[in-house]
């Protein structure tokens, strides 16, 4: 055979190789199987170098690796291609809209979501975090808050008092923290308490024998009623809007002088807030105050060298304003058809 | 409170809008919750307008009927249709044009529609008094003076005004304010201070009192001077009891107080203008025409106006008789037989200032929260008993026919001087935060008639008027200067005041919240339940909680919540039996929250996380059709996430059996409890109507917390050299734990062993034998010095192997 066949033969089973089409995974095998197979096309040709004179065996040696290279390089591609047709072949059968794997979203508690959002705002101005007992005594709760022995706030029907034990009671606001910390730290202090109050009070949609306050102090040199302004516009728009106005109303607790109360301009566009705002479109928030120099002097610290402000508001009323809860028992039936519309974390 | 603004205009000249002033008296601290707009007539004939008969003829189809055409002072006349036998040309009436709502005096508003009447047109009727709504007259339709301008407004012809009524919300701070001069006064300091308006107080005129004889004098002895600081009193001889005219019941009626008799309703009205209750007594039914001030014997009965028999108390200060029989509760209600009767012809006049916190213990006591025994609780003005007496003496001798029968009588044995307050000027500013210049000061102390009676240089003393019984002392002051400068005109500092303060570490609520966070999203709800509990449960259902460690609260409004609850345990299964009703019986549940117990006289509260699982553990699906319901290991996965997620690690663990569990596991440090957690016993969850197993975790988070103080993350270097895997299949008694296999390994395995885990189990008696499992378990070894040979891996699981056999009976399978 003249050594120009012998390279013809080589360069025809390339070209071979590249007029080959398998279509299926079945042609594709065959393909394999005839260039890449254990006895494959290629490797004969291999035996041919020995025909071929010593001068052009280099060459000849290239062109069949040229060979075997189209056909892996051929092969490759097929099989890419048809595994991703098949893919898609088979995409076309998976029902995509059925449901995921069943991985249940719990959900928090919306009290605690309105308590920590309150509680970030005011951390990030300084305030930390402070806590007390539930069941607390006369003198924390009342005596040292200024409350006078006649005041209404210790009538029987609105305090829940330990049986057996005029003594003791459930406390009726976060103020006895106030008292706690004012014991038992030295100024300045800068405190946020949030946390469970009771009243005795029948329950119904409105009104609740439990429920949740946040308390906040600050007692330092020169602490003034501008300061406490400052301080809770800063809340009222961090909680509902940059664009929201507050006004402050002379009010009486009888922990605080000054007292006021504090209202945020909700705005009168329906019917709820006529409801809400008794038609004024202001929407009563917290209380707060200048800690009357009783209080404390009651609590060790010296009323001609500092002053502070206190304030405090009820978290239940925030969420029940946030997330439009119309009946204050929800909070505690602990449904699950309520508890999981606040799977959004936000 | 109800506050006219007639009333108020009665004292001073207002310009302002009724919503204009609701603001400013809001401002000052009397809030305005309601502003109603009163007319003295209903509707206050909107729409009623004087007309001129001008033609009046026969109706053509009805006898009694005319048909008339009014001139109404607008456009063409109107042609009306008129039923009053009286109507005739040329008279000046009262139309009520269409569109028109009538009250009449009786019956149902009505509105005026046109309409046809008998085939004829009308565009409106012609009225009479009673379909006005302002008198009983239905004789005819009422006719006016003819030179009556035609198209004249009714209200404008009858002079009706307008009232509006504000429902002020009184704080029991401000005894100035609880009538209607005070709260004219504290309006006119403010409108002074913030709006420079020259608005001057007009009080009252009793100039004109003298007494018409000394016939009828009355003896007063107050034996409780403490209690009754000034007792004034006057007779008044030969009064008239009648309906009191319309001016006055109209001022009543404004504030919600229903006019009863002249007598009366002018006592009610000096309270309600100077804030100084008075009482009426028939002064023919003083026995002696004696008054003694005193206290009766606890116990004494006393038939009071209501006509309910009360046991006195010893502490009641009775107004009482010569004989010493009680009259009347002094300051808070009167007595069935002592009181102004329909045929009363002299009554004796008293005005007297009581200590308020007697009153308020009285008025407490017999629960009888009258309008007096408000006012004198927030602590009434002494100085006014007199004026007060004057004022209503002067009303009785003008609309009662009166005569003045003694001299003022006045037992006020030390008067009460104005409270002198001194204060730093420096700390007015302190306080508030604004600069304010002494004289600023000083004006508005004017303005509230607070007048200065010393001044240094760096403080001024005020003498604070006697009816602001709450300011006393200079913080009070800064509050009486601050409310009228305004608490909204004080600026806003640009920068926040700030102190060093640090934080608890390390900080519970962000523990829990992280915690929380880490259970949502292993598909738990957050639940909240109440602290208050029932102790029924604890008597026949928890009985493992000791009887005397309940803390019983003395719940009077909702009874059967009569303890603090002493586990978390029922809180959650009241939740998992209230969604299980609701037909949601798949819950994971958590809750932060505390338990109450008494220990020794002691209160305790400790914070805790429970943790319910109940039903089944993922909600039905395509994908894995078994599904399966929640076990014991569903919750030790739970509480192992909790605790890896604290960073808690060494504790020790001991099996549970007791109740409330029928079987479970204790992790806990010496006596200390960390967790423990387990399935409910069915007895309790039966007892409940709980129908799925329910299995529970209370950790004891004050230790969690505790504990967390000294944890710290210590970073391992990383392992250069590969881990190698032996896995174990050993067939052992029923009686073997996971935990014992464990033990060996960790002793066995010289350190190398890393990882143990239990991968498979199998039961099979026909394999196995009766009361053998088979565990297979994997070994994980390493050494961070060097690459393990098989060898040195192969001795270790040889010892390991002895040991099991030895120690745990097992053999290889």
């Amino acid at each position: 055979m003249a050594v120009i066949e012998t390279f013809d033969k080589v360069q025809a089973v390339i070209d071979e190789i590249n007029a080959s089409e398998p279509k299926t995974t079945a042609d594709l095998e065959q393909f394999r199987i005839q260039y890449l197979g254990s006895k494959n096309v290629i490797k004969s040709l291999f035996g041919l170098i020995k025909e071929v004179p010593n001068e052009q065996k280099r060459d000849f040696g290239q062109l069949v690796n040229k060979a075997k290279a189209t056909a892996e390089t051929k092969f490759e591609a097929l099989k890419t291609a048809l595994e991703s047709a098949a893919d898609e072949a088979q995409a076309a059968d998976i029902d995509l809209s059925a449901p995921g794997e069943p991985q249940a979203l719990g959900s928090r508690h919306p009290l605690t979501t309105t308590m920590n959002r309150i509680i970030r705002i005011f951390e990030r101005i300084g305030f930390v975090v402070a806590e007390g007992p539930e069941i607390e005594d006369d003198w924390h709760n009342f005596t040292a808050m200024n409350t006078p022995e006649d005041h209404p706030a210790r009538d029987m029907q609105d305090t829940f008092y330990l049986l057996n034990n005029t003594e003791m009671l459930l406390r009726t606001h976060t103020s006895s923290v106030q008292a706690r910390t004012m014991t038992s730290q030295k100024p300045p202090i800068r405190i946020i308490a949030p946390g469970r109050v009771y009243r005795n009070e029948t329950i119904s949609a409105r009104s609740h024998a439990q429920f949740h306050q946040v308390e906040g102090l600050y007692i330092d040199e020169n602490v003034s009623f501008a300061d406490m302004k400052q301080t809770l516009l800063y809340f009222a728009k961090e909680m509902y809007g940059p664009d929201k106005e507050i006004r402050l109303r002379p009010s009486y607790f009888p922990f605080t002088e000054p007292s006021a109360e504090m209202d945020v301009y909700w705005g009168l566009e329906t019917e709820t807030d006529y409801r809400i705002t008794k038609g004024t479109g202001w929407l009563e928030i917290l209380g707060c105050g200048m800690v009357d120099p009783n209080v404390l002097e009651n609590c060790g610290i010296d009323p001609e060298k500092y002053t502070g402000f206190a304030f405090g508001m009820g978290i239940e009323r925030q969420a029940m304003l946030l997330y439009d809860v119309g009946d204050i028992r929800l909070f505690f039936e602990n449904d699950v058809r309520f508890l999981k519309q606040f799977k959004s974390a936000f | 409170m109800k506050v006219s603004l007639n009333w108020l205009k009665d004292y001073m000249d207002i310009e302002l809008s009724p919503d204009e002033l609701s603001e400013t008296l809001t401002a000052i601290g009397l809030e305005v919750e309601g502003m109603e707009e009163v007319e003295s007539i209903p509707g206050g004939l909107a729409g009623v307008v004087v007309g001129h008969v001008q033609e009046c003829g026969q109706h053509p189809n009805a006898d009694r009927l005319s048909l008339t055409k009014v001139d109404i002072g607008a456009g063409e006349p109107v042609q009306i249709v008129c039923g009053a036998p009286n109507v005739a040309a040329g008279q000046k009436v009262l139309v009520a044009t269409v569109g028109t709502t009538l009250h009449p005096t009786e019956g149902d508003p009505l509105t005026i529609k046109k309409g046809k009447i008998r085939g004829e047109v009308s565009f409106g009727m012609i009225c009479a008094e009673d379909e006005l709504g302002i008198g009983q007259s239905h004789e005819g339709i009422l006719v006016l003076p003819a030179e009556t301008a035609v198209g004249t407004a009714a209200r404008d012809y009858f002079q009706l005004e307008t009232d509006y009524v504000y429902d002020i919300g009184l704080t029991p701070n401000r005894s100035d304010a609880t009538n209607h001069l005070g709260v004219a006064k504290d309006l006119a300091a403010a409108l002074k201070i913030s709006k420079g308006l020259d608005v001057e107080i007009k009080l009252p005129d009793t100039s004109k009192f003298t007494i018409d004889s000394t016939d009828m004098p009355v003896e007063v002895v107050v034996e409780n001077t403490e209690a009754c600081p000034r007792y004034s009193g006057i007779t008044i001889k030969n009064v008239t009891i009648k309906e009191s005219p319309d001016w006055l019941k109209k001022r009543l009626l404004a504030v919600d107080v229903r006019p009863i008799n002249n007598i009366v309703d002018i006592t009610n009205f000096v309270l309600h203008e100077y804030g100084q209750p008075l009482h009426a007594f028939d002064y023919d039914k003083i026995t002696d025409h004696k008054v003694i001030v005193k206290t009766l014997p606890a116990g004494t009965a006393f038939l009071s106006l209501d006509e309910v028999e009360r046991k006195l108390d010893a502490e009641d200060l009775m107004i009482c008789d010569g004989a010493s029989k009680g009259m009347c509760i002094g300051g808070v209600f009167g007595g069935i037989n002592s009181g102004v009767k329909d045929n009363t012809s002299h009554i004796f006049l008293e005005a007297a200032h009581f200590n308020a916190k007697s009153i308020r213990r009285s008025s407490m006591r017999h629960n009888l929260r009258t309008d007096a025994a408000k006012v004198f609780e927030k602590g009434s003005d002494p100085s006014i008993t007199v004026d007060a007496l004057k004022r209503a003496a002067l009303l009785i001798k003008e609309l009662g026919d009166g005569e003045l029968a003694s001299d003022i009588i006045d037992i006020y044995p030390s008067p009460i001087s104005p409270v002198e307050v001194e204060v730093n000027y420096q700390h007015v500013n302190r306080l508030i935060g604004v600069d304010l210049s002494k004289d600023k000061v000083k004006e508005i102390l004017a303005a509230m008639a607070m007048p200065l009676v010393r001044e240094t240089a760096a403080t001024f003393t005020v003498a604070v008027p006697t009816n602001k019984a709450d300011v006393t002392r200079p913080a009070d002051v800064i509050e009486e200067i601050l409310r009228i400068y305004g608490f909204n005109n004080v600026p806003l500092p640009t920068h926040f005041r700030n102190a060093v303060v640090f934080s608890q570490q390390p900080d519970p609520n962000l523990i829990r919240d992280r915690i929380s966070d880490m259970l949502v999203g292993s598909g738990c709800n957050e639940i909240m339940a109440l602290s208050l509990s029932e102790s029924r449960y604890y008597k026949d259902m928890l009985t493992h909680v000791p009887a005397e460690e309940l803390v019983y609260v003395n719940n009077t409004s909702n009874v059967h919540l009569d303890i603090m609850r002493p586990t978390m345990l029922v809180s959650g299964l009241e939740a998992i039996l209230h969604n299980q009703n609701r037909k949601e019986s798949d819950l994971k549940l958590f809750e932060f929250g505390r338990s109450y117990r008494k220990k020794e006289d002691k209160y305790q509260e400790q914070n805790h996380l429970s943790l319910f699982l109940t039903g089944q553990n993922y909600g039905e699906s395509w994908l894995n059709k078994e599904g399966g319901e929640v076990t014991f290991f569903s919750l030790k996965a739970m509480v192992s996430k909790v605790l890896d997620r604290i960073g808690m690690s060494s504790f020790q663990t001991s099996a549970v059996q007791d109740e409330p569990f029928s079987y479970g596991l204790k992790y806990h440090r010496g006596p200390q409890s960390v967790v423990t957690f387990g399935q409910i016993s069915s007895k309790i969850t039966k007892k409940m109507g709980i129908k799925n197993k329910v299995f529970y975790a209370e950790f004891n988070w004050d230790l969690i917390i505790k504990a967390l103080r000294k944890h710290k993350i210590e970073v391992e270097e990383l392992n250069k050299f590969p881990g190698m895997r032996r896995d174990l299949a050993l067939v052992v008694d029923n009686s073997v734990k996971f935990s014992d296999i464990a033990a060996i390994a960790a002793k066995s395995g010289k350190k190398l062993i890393k990882d143990i885990n239990l991968f498979d189990v199998y039961i099979n008696e026909d394999q196995l034998g009766q009361d053998k499992k088979s565990y297979a378990v994997s070994f994980v070894f390493e050494d961070p010095t060097k690459t393990l040979v098989d060898k040195e891996i192969d001795k270790v699981m040889q010892k390991l192997i002895k040991a099991c056999e030895a120690q745990l009976g097992a053999t290889i399978r």
